[in-house]
Parts: structure tokens; sequence; C-alpha cells
């Protein structure tokens, strides 16, 4: 059994008086893939802010790597939601990579040759590096994406955030996702992700986290994907039509874990 | 014209103090808090009315203090407030600018009648501002305050720029948000209360804000814009200065803010690339280069079935306007050749055509293989398509078109 790279402990998290996560329990291993799922309004990004240490909880806490959130000085990487960013802010490709190497220069030392080098090599990881001049705004939403992935390789942390990595992207971002995303649990990288696709989730993450305001479950995927897990998460929304194509779905792929389904 | 070593100082005095204006406003400009400015420069005045009151004197530095504390009280209200309540930021700001500004009126109101001297008079002057008087001490302090913010920009660059763009990537990365912020928020307040005699409450926050907003539409970087607005705010102040002091009847801030207010048009007007002109003539080449596309697809498309040309009077163009100037362009660049009734492709225009109706199919093919289509790459041009697409996969797509159109 690898130590738990997150450790969460009876957390809630509150917004004004309202609760908007309740009594969460879960260890993430240390080296594992995990997907965040759960429906809108579930608090699946709240608690991406709760273990980033932008929230404070209610009550209960968080470790990572055995530190207590607000008191490590552990890097975390960091993909936002696309949403959330400026995209018209005066800043080229290779200037937001290069964000990533900041918290190991320090304070007042600038980004040299060699921190310019590492970050375009980050930039070919994602097949972003002749687009390094780009402003932000110029690139296409999947381009934008994997120019946040980009800087988070950048961070190099042992522990990756990612809120919404796959939403509305093209077909070449997400297979430009899928290989760093494989390539760091190669490394023994623990990436958490937030996640709308439930289709690719069994063969892709080897942990998940199922959310609804409450755990519902988490666990390795095989044990804790399954069809009751997610009628308990999405309750009346996951429809029957939904059911269906996943009833296919699984006559498909035999529930094998080894392809990936395309 | 003769400028005396007296203008001279407040001429270098008013340009240190523009460019301070400008670096504070372009950080207040992309963190999004250029409100904030208003806020805090109309909130310095009951600060400097309770300073006068207290100490009794009306010089700088006793007024200053107090402008000071009372602009960051206004900075901390206006932060804490969405915190605690339910009032939201901009509502917050509109709020703290509105009480402050009031009870300053009033405390000057209250100073008049209380018949404390004509020193009055001289805190009605910090209304609007007023740089006859200034001292070559005062000059002095704007040129130091202009270099030092210089200097903690130039050395705070990396966590400026995080702390603009994505505040809470600043945090996975163990950059001091909290503080950086406050940095910020600290400079505005300073470099607002040091404009204050020179361009007055009421319009320090335009001379912070104006250059920022100009020099954006200069760049795309975040280092030029720092300096673009920088040098704009330099301008504004050394121009306004002039213009004011050989008319000694117009105040001074208004004529430094009316000058920024100059180069802000100028900036809308005729900036390269973002400038309102430049993006109007874009936007005109792009749907003339489109519609002149599709005219020459409909001569292809006619002489593809059969006819040797096409009629001068049936063309696809909306307007006769249009389809005059889809003639006249296109024959200009050698594309048609224009008999009394006919309009033939020349092997250039053909080439033209054929090459912009082959990138249209691949696109539409390829939108169509790939079921998750970026949304932001759907409306495009040839140019654009040849681009994007990896030329293997252009060939591939063709062959699928080929097939299909075989079979």
């Amino acid at each position: 059994m690898k130590s738990p790279a997150i450790e969460i402990h009876d957390l809630t998290v509150s917004y004004r008086d309202k609760p908007v996560l309740w009594d969460i329990d879960a260890t993430i291993p240390e080296g594992s893939l995990c997907a965040i799922v759960g429906p809108n309004g579930a608090g699946k990004s709240t608690l991406l802010s709760a273990i980033l240490g932008t929230i404070h909880p209610a009550s209960g806490w968080l470790k990572i790597f055995a530190q207590e959130v607000g008191k490590s000085q552990e890097l975390i990487g960091f993909v936002p939601q696309r949403e959330s960013v400026d995209w018209d802010f005066p800043v080229d490709v290779l200037d937001v990579v290069l964000m990533g190497t900041y918290s190991r220069l320090g304070w007042f030392r600038r980004p040299g040759k060699a921190q310019r080098d590492w970050a375009m090599e980050c930039l070919e990881q994602v097949g972003m590096a002749d687009l390094n001049k780009r402003q932000v705004g110029e690139l296409s939403g999947g381009q934008q994406q994997r120019v946040f992935i980009a800087r988070s390789l950048a961070q190099d942390a042992r522990l990756i955030l990612m809120d919404e990595p796959f939403a509305g992207v093209d077909a070449a971002t997400e297979e430009a996702i899928r290989l760093v995303l494989l390539d760091l649990k190669k490394k023994g990288r623990t990436v958490v992700l937030v996640h709308h696709d439930l289709q690719t989730i069994e063969n892709f993450f080897d942990h998940v986290l199922l959310l609804n305001l409450r755990l519902v479950a988490a666990g390795p995927t095989a044990e804790t994907f399954t069809r009751e897990n997610l009628l308990r998460t999405y309750g009346g929304r996951l429809t029957l039509l939904d059911e269906a194509a996943e009833a296919v779905r699984r006559i498909r792929t035999g529930r094998s874990r080894t392809g990936r389904d395309r | 014209m003769m400028i005396s070593p007296n203008t001279l100082v407040i001429l270098l005095g008013t340009t240190a103090l523009g460019t301070c204006c400008g670096l504070v406003g372009a950080l207040m400009l992309l963190k999004r808090r250029a409100l904030l400015a208003d806020a805090i420069a109309h909130s310095t005045l009951p600060g400097i009315c309770i300073a006068f009151l207290l100490g009794g004197s009306r010089s700088l530095a006793v007024l200053g203090v107090g402008a000071l504390l009372s602009a960051l009280l206004s900075a901390t209200l206006v932060s804490w407030l969405p915190r605690v309540t339910r009032i939201r930021k901009d509502a917050a700001t509109a709020c703290v600018l509105g009480i402050m500004f009031g009870a300053g009126i009033a405390l000057i109101g209250i100073i008049q009648r209380s018949g404390l001297g004509g020193s009055a008079a001289g805190l009605d002057g910090l209304l609007l501002g007023r740089t006859a008087g200034m001292l070559r001490s005062e000059a002095l302090l704007f040129g130091i305050s202009a270099m030092m913010m210089s200097l903690i920009i130039l050395a705070l660059r990396k966590e400026l720029l995080v702390s603009c763009f994505d505040p809470r990537f600043g945090l996975s990365a163990k950059i001091p948000a909290r503080s950086i912020d406050f940095l910020q928020t600290s400079l505005l307040a300073a470099t607002i209360v040091i404009a204050l005699p020179a361009v007055g409450v009421v319009l320090t926050a335009a001379l912070v804000v104006i250059p920022a907003a100009a020099g954006r539409f200069w760049t795309d970087r975040f280092d030029m814009l720092l300096a673009i607005s920088a040098l704009i705010g330099a301008a504004s102040g050394l121009v306004g200065t002039l213009i004011s002091s050989l008319h000694a009847d117009l105040p001074a801030g208004p004529v430094i803010v009316l000058s920024a207010t100059t180069l802000f048009i100028i900036s809308l007007l005729l900036a390269p690339r973002r400038g309102w002109i430049s993006r109007h003539l874009q936007q005109r080449s792009r749907l003339q280069d489109r519609q002149i596309r599709q005219f020459l697809d409909g001569i292809l498309n006619s002489e593809l079935e059969g006819s040797s040309g096409v009629a001068r009077k049936r063309q696809p163009g909306i307007t006769a306007a249009i389809d005059r100037r889809n003639r006249l362009v296109s024959s200009r660049n050698g594309w048609i050749k224009t008999d009394s009734q006919q309009i033939r492709l020349t092997q250039e225009g053909r080439k033209r055509a054929v090459r912009a109706r082959k990138a249209l199919q691949i696109w539409r093919e390829w939108l169509t293989s790939e079921a998750s289509i970026d949304r932001d790459l759907i409306d495009l041009d040839e140019q654009d398509i040849e681009k994007i697409l990896p030329p293997d996969l252009i060939d591939t797509l063709q062959r699928s078109i080929d097939h299909r159109g075989t079979s």
C-alpha cells in the first residue's frame, strides 16, 4: 500500500451558511490518476480549491503528503477551468508556461535561459512549441487548455490538480492531454482532475471520487465505479438513455480494462 | 518661448507623477480594479480634512498622512465588505466612494464655516489640483517615487504578473498572493496621495486609469503595457502642465487629464491591429476576400458545367456595388478576363478558386470526421485551414473525399 498523496478527513466547506461540501472522508494514493465525478453543483471545483488551500474548510482537515494544507510547502500543479481566465490579458504562451518555474526561482529572480528551455520542453510535450510567441487570446480553446497543462508540467510538482481539462476541447487536444496524463502516471505523479465524461472513466482512471455534496463513494475504479454508485451520485438525472448507452458499452467492451474505448 | 526654472521644476515633477500613475494604473487595469482607484482617490478627502483639523497646518506632510490613512481604510473596506456581507464588490466600491467623498465635502464645509482661516481655500485647491505652487522639494519627491515604483515593479515583475493573471495559480505555486495584493494596493494609495496636490481628488483616478487603458491598444505584452502606460502618463503630465502654465487661469488637474484623454482617443483610433480604424479595415478586407472567393467560385462552377464563361449580369453578389467591386478587384489581380458580355477565369484565377474550394471541402470533411469540434475553429478561410491541418491529414481527407466522389 502506497502512502496517500491526499488525505481528507471529515471535511465540510460552506459558502456563507450553506454547506457546499459535507462530511468528506477520502484518501487518494500517491501515483494515482484520480477523477472527481458528480453532477453540476456537486462541489467538485470546491473540493479542488480546498485541496489547493484557496478555500478554508468549516470543519475537518486536509493533508497533502502528510502535511496540513495551510502549512504545507509542497508545490501543487494547477490547471484552472478555462472559463476562469482573462484571455485578453497581454501575455504570450511562453510567459504563461514560464509561470510554472516561478516558485522555484524565489523572490526577485527572473527566469533565465534554463527556465526558458525547460518551459519550451514542456510546450513540446503538449505539441505547442511553435506557438510560443502567440498572445494567449489568439489560441483556440483546446490550445489554451494545452498551454495550461504545459504550465503545470513546468511546475514539476508531485501533485497536479486539473479542473475539467477535457471540457470543450478538440480531438487533437484530448489526445495530447491523455498522453500527458499517462506520462505523468508513469513518472509516479499524482493527478486529480474534475471530469465530466462518464464514458471514459473506466478505462483511463484508476481511482474515482463520486461526489454530490456528500461523498458517495471513493476508491479504485473497478470497485467504485458501479452502476449503483452512479445512480446514487446522479439520482434521477442519470437518465434511462444514459443507462442504455452504458449497458451497450459494457457489452461491447466486455469490461476490459486494457483497451482504450475510442 | 522661455521656460522659467520654476516651471521646469514643476514640469519634471508632473512628468514623474504621470509615470507613477501610468505604472500603477496598468497593474490595476490588469487586475480589473480600475474602479478601486476612483474610490481611493475620493476617499482621501475626509482624511485630509481631519488631518487639517487635528494638525492645524496645511503642510503637505500632515495632510498626506491623513490622506494615506483614509485611502488605506477605504481600500480595506472595499475588500472586506463583500467578504462579510452580501454586498458585491462593485456595490461596495461605489458605496465607499460615495460615503467617503460625501463626508469629505461635509468636513470642508465645516472647516470653512468654523473660520479657521483662508487656509480652507488651500483645501479647495485639493479638489481640482494646482501645480503652480509646486515646490522643488515636492518635485523631487515625485521623481524619487517614480524611480522607486519602477524599481519595485521591475524586481517583482513575475510575482505581479501571476497576481494579475491568475491569483489562484499563485497560491498553488506558493507565491504569497495576499502580500502582493497588499503591495499593489499600497502602491496605488501612495501614488494617489502624491498625485493629489497636482491633479486633485476628483481627477487623480482618471490619470491612473486612462494611460493604462490607452496603452492596452498598442501591445499584447505585459512589460510593454507597463512601459507604454508609464510613457503615456508621463506625456500627459508634461503636456498638461505646459498648457496650464501658459494659461494661468486653467487648473492643472483637468488639463492633465484632458491631455491623457487626447492620447487615449488617438490610441483608440489609430493603434495598429487593436485600434478602431485598423480593426474596421481588417474586418472589411476579410469580408471582401470572402465575397471575391464566392464570386470566383461561382464562375468556376459554371465553367465546370461546360459554359465558356459567365454573363456579366448574372453574379452572386448581394448588391450591384459588391458585384462591381468583385469584378474590379479580380481583374486588377489578373484572376478574370472580361470582354463585352462574358467573364472568364484566367489560369491564375482558376488556381485560386480551386484552391479555396478544396480547402473548404477538406475542412468540412475534417469537421464531420472528428466528432469533437473546437468551436473557435469553425469559421475559417482557406489560408487558415491550410495552416491548421497538417499536410498528411490533408492528404488523408482528400483521399476520402475523392473516394466518396468516385463510388
